[in-house]
């Protein structure tokens, strides 16, 4: 398939599969293969369209609202998205900036380090369950090998007023639920990510999408993002709530 | 449709109607949408000299003095993209120093009062790229 972004019908069926995949969370078994995931990979333009109201969800696979998440979508303010006091991007909008990423492959962990917003996510392959302490803004991730890719469930995730995206003002819940299937694709790292969130979405919506290798030598670099001019933009548009 | 051009010879504004809206909207800083914040319908342009230069993450921003229509002093806020994105073009936290006499073209701000553009192009007085080659976007995007 040339497209990167795929129907959300294809999407509703490999969330099916993942689904059965992952239920008991069964450590990565001894005859499964372990794909070769670890490096430092390209999202920058040069591998995939940015982000935008409109990618990666656009037509084919825009999530389908119930009406909470509409009620929410009319009242939000943009005002009031985190993003704009740096809280970091999260499942499943941060694999999709713009910028690159590392993974590192140990044998009861997979750790993927996020250019963007200095984010470190630790996928847990030794087969432990969540506890009440583990709900973080990055949820909480465990994973297997299956095939000739890496499984990942992640939930545990914290209430989010953009918690879907950074551009249609969509809500997550602590319902929220993302799985994501690693492969390697030749010289190419790919990821179908799948959203369940029954709280604001009546089904799974998915996207599919790749980085390119890194240039040898790169480093990720700091974000360190700035509070001044992070908040800055907000001040250039017209308040939708007039008393503030 | 040129609406003000101020005579001082330090700066000129005009405002262009009914402009299609271009590519830029969202792509440029891969942050946030510019539509609640800029009006992509419209086109603003000003002249003079950077005042600061605030190369960060996740956006950057350039403020210039210019005069406005009635010839009154304002600092412009320019929003451009994130410094891990600019570093891509080519840009550092010195490729525009205080002082440096620059032309911005882009899109006006919303609120009522404000002096802010986004989705800039930014040169020389004369036209000419501030950095070789010229670019503040990013890269061109492949297709689909």
């Amino acid at each position: 398939m040339t497209n990167t972004i795929r129907s959300v019908a294809c999407a509703a069926a490999i969330a099916t599969a993942l689904g059965g995949a992952l239920a008991g969370q069964a450590p990565s078994t001894p005859e499964a293969q372990i794909p070769s995931l670890e490096g430092i990979w390209d999202g920058t333009p040069r591998a995939r369209p940015v982000n935008s109201e409109t990618v990666p969800w656009g037509k084919d696979n825009f999530p389908v609202l119930n009406e909470r998440a509409k009620a929410y979508q009319k009242v939000f303010d943009e005002a009031i998205a985190s993003k704009y006091d740096c809280q970091p991007a999260t499942s499943p909008a941060i694999q999709y900036d713009p910028y690159s990423m590392e993974v590192v492959q140990w044998p009861d962990r997979v750790i993927f380090r996020y250019e963007k917003d200095d984010q470190v996510r630790t996928v847990w392959l030794d087969g432990r369950k969540a506890t009440v302490y583990d709900w973080q803004l990055q949820g909480f991730s465990v994973g297997r090998y299956e095939g000739n890719a890496l499984l990942v469930e992640t939930d545990h995730f914290p209430f989010d007023i953009t918690g879907f995206d950074d551009y249609n003002g969509i809500p997550s819940s602590s319902q929220k639920k993302v799985r994501e299937r690693y492969w390697r694709e030749g010289q190419e790292l790919r990821v179908t990510v799948t959203v369940e969130d029954p709280m604001f979405l009546k089904q799974p919506a998915s996207y599919t999408t790749r980085w390119l290798p890194q240039r040898p030598g790169y480093k990720l670099s700091a974000w360190d993002c700035d509070p001044e001019t992070s908040r800055a933009p907000v001040k250039m548009m017209t308040p939708k709530y007039k008393d503030q | 449709m040129m609406l003000s051009n101020v005579a001082s010879g330090f700066s000129r504004t005009i405002m262009l109607g009914s402009i299609a809206a271009i590519a830029l909207a969202a792509p440029l800083v891969a942050h946030h949408s510019s539509a609640p914040f800029y009006d992509a319908t419209k086109k603003v342009e000003a002249q003079g000299p950077v005042s600061k230069f605030l190369f960060k993450n996740p956006h950057s921003f350039l403020y210039f003095e210019a005069a406005d229509d009635k010839g009154q002093k304002v600092e412009w806020q320019v929003e451009l993209g994130p410094a891990a994105s600019l570093t891509r073009t080519g840009w550092t936290p010195d490729t525009l120093k205080i002082g440096t006499v620059i032309k911005v073209v882009g899109q006006p701000s919303r609120a009522e009062g404000s002096h802010g553009m986004c989705c800039a192009k930014i040169t020389k007085p004369d036209g000419s790229p501030i950095t070789p080659g010229g670019r503040v976007t990013e890269e061109q995007q492949p297709p689909k």
